[in-house]
């Protein structure tokens, strides 16, 4: 069933324009690459903060509600320039181990910061003892498996 | 300068990397992934000085504070980036997105360090408050452009075939 549905992403007109205009594929992977720095940067601001590293004389749900909107608009912008790379090579990306591995960490990753990590990085400092730190070894650890799993669909796939 | 990178591309340790099935894709990874460090840290720095972000953070903890993560970052990424040069110099030679790169990264590292020792110094005058001097959001703004077209020419350059006609007119590469 799924392998239909990728078929079917592949068939898309959309798909096609993509794999046929020249400048179509290298402008969405530079928006996409971009959008990661933006992303990345607004994840390690908070996640460092967690770790006692950082920013540490800003309180931190003040720095994590700063970075919020960022990481948010930043992710969207991920998704946004990701999905046409998706479409314009689905095929490739199905038969590809680092795609499937990708996905579960994003899935497992926005899972994580819509919960635990909003909910540790909001709270009052202080009153979780070594949590914020494991939770941030935990962000960084996943979101550093994402981009690597990235990097390797375009290198090993 | 191409009798130099020619001479590295056949050095028996350049041609061993590149034939290595490994050591690409595992010093781009870490490039990429070391960049997201550096970049990103960088990004919210710039961003702070433009006035976009943590402007409730007073200007000078960020350097003390980030910068030696970002310098992490940016070594471990000149490291790779080094690294990936040595195993294939020649089909960065004639690549005119390679060049851009290094340019853009001369002129960033140039407003890094004129920012540094000029307009930073007077950081104590406007450290808390919410009014950056102009010189310094002009570095911020400068710095953002600059970096984020270090990443564009950087991802650029695994398409050999979309440089500019003009360059391919030089036959640098040929």
């Amino acid at each position: 069933m799924l392998q239909s549905f990728f078929q079917w992403m592949q068939g898309l007109p959309f798909s096609a324009w993509m794999l046929e205009e020249t400048w179509a594929s290298p402008i969405i992977q530079c928006a996409h690459l971009v959008a990661l720095v933006a992303f990345a940067g607004a994840v390690l601001v908070v996640d460092m903060r967690l770790l006692g590293r950082g920013l540490i004389k800003t309180p931190l749900n003040q720095l994590a509600r700063e970075m919020d909107r960022w990481m948010i608009w930043s992710f969207v912008a991920l998704f946004v320039t990701g999905a046409p790379q998706v479409l314009s090579t689905a095929l490739k990306q199905y038969y590809s181990p680092f795609f499937w591995w990708k996905m579960q960490i994003v899935i497992i990753g926005l899972l994580f910061n819509f919960t635990i990590r909003r909910r540790v990085a909001f709270a009052e400092e202080g009153s979780l003892g070594h949590w914020p730190k494991v939770v941030g070894f935990l962000s960084i650890g996943m979101w550093t498996g994402v981009s690597v799993y990235a990097r390797l669909i375009g290198l090993l796939s | 300068m191409r009798s130099l990178f020619e001479w590295v591309d056949a050095l028996p340790s350049s041609i061993a990397l590149r034939e290595s099935l490994n050591a690409y894709p595992t010093m781009l990874t870490i490039h990429v992934v070391s960049m997201c460090l550096f970049a990103g840290l960088i990004a919210y720095w710039d961003m702070r000085l433009v006035g976009l972000t943590l402007r409730k953070v007073p200007v000078s903890n960020i350097p003390t504070r980030l910068f030696p993560w970002a310098l992490t970052g940016y070594g471990i990424n000149l490291i790779t980036g080094a690294l990936l040069l040595y195993s294939q110099p020649m089909r960065y030679y004639g690549n005119f997105y390679f060049w851009a790169k290094m340019v853009l990264m001369l002129i960033a590292g140039i407003n890094m360090f004129w920012f540094h020792y000029a307009t930073y110094k007077s950081v104590q005058a406007w450290d808390q408050g919410r009014e950056i001097p102009m010189n310094a959001r002009l570095a911020g703004v400068v710095s953002l452009v600059l970096w984020a077209a270090v990443v564009v020419t950087g991802r650029m350059m695994a398409y050999s075939g979309l440089m500019p006609q003009w360059w391919n007119n030089l036959n640098i590469g040929a």
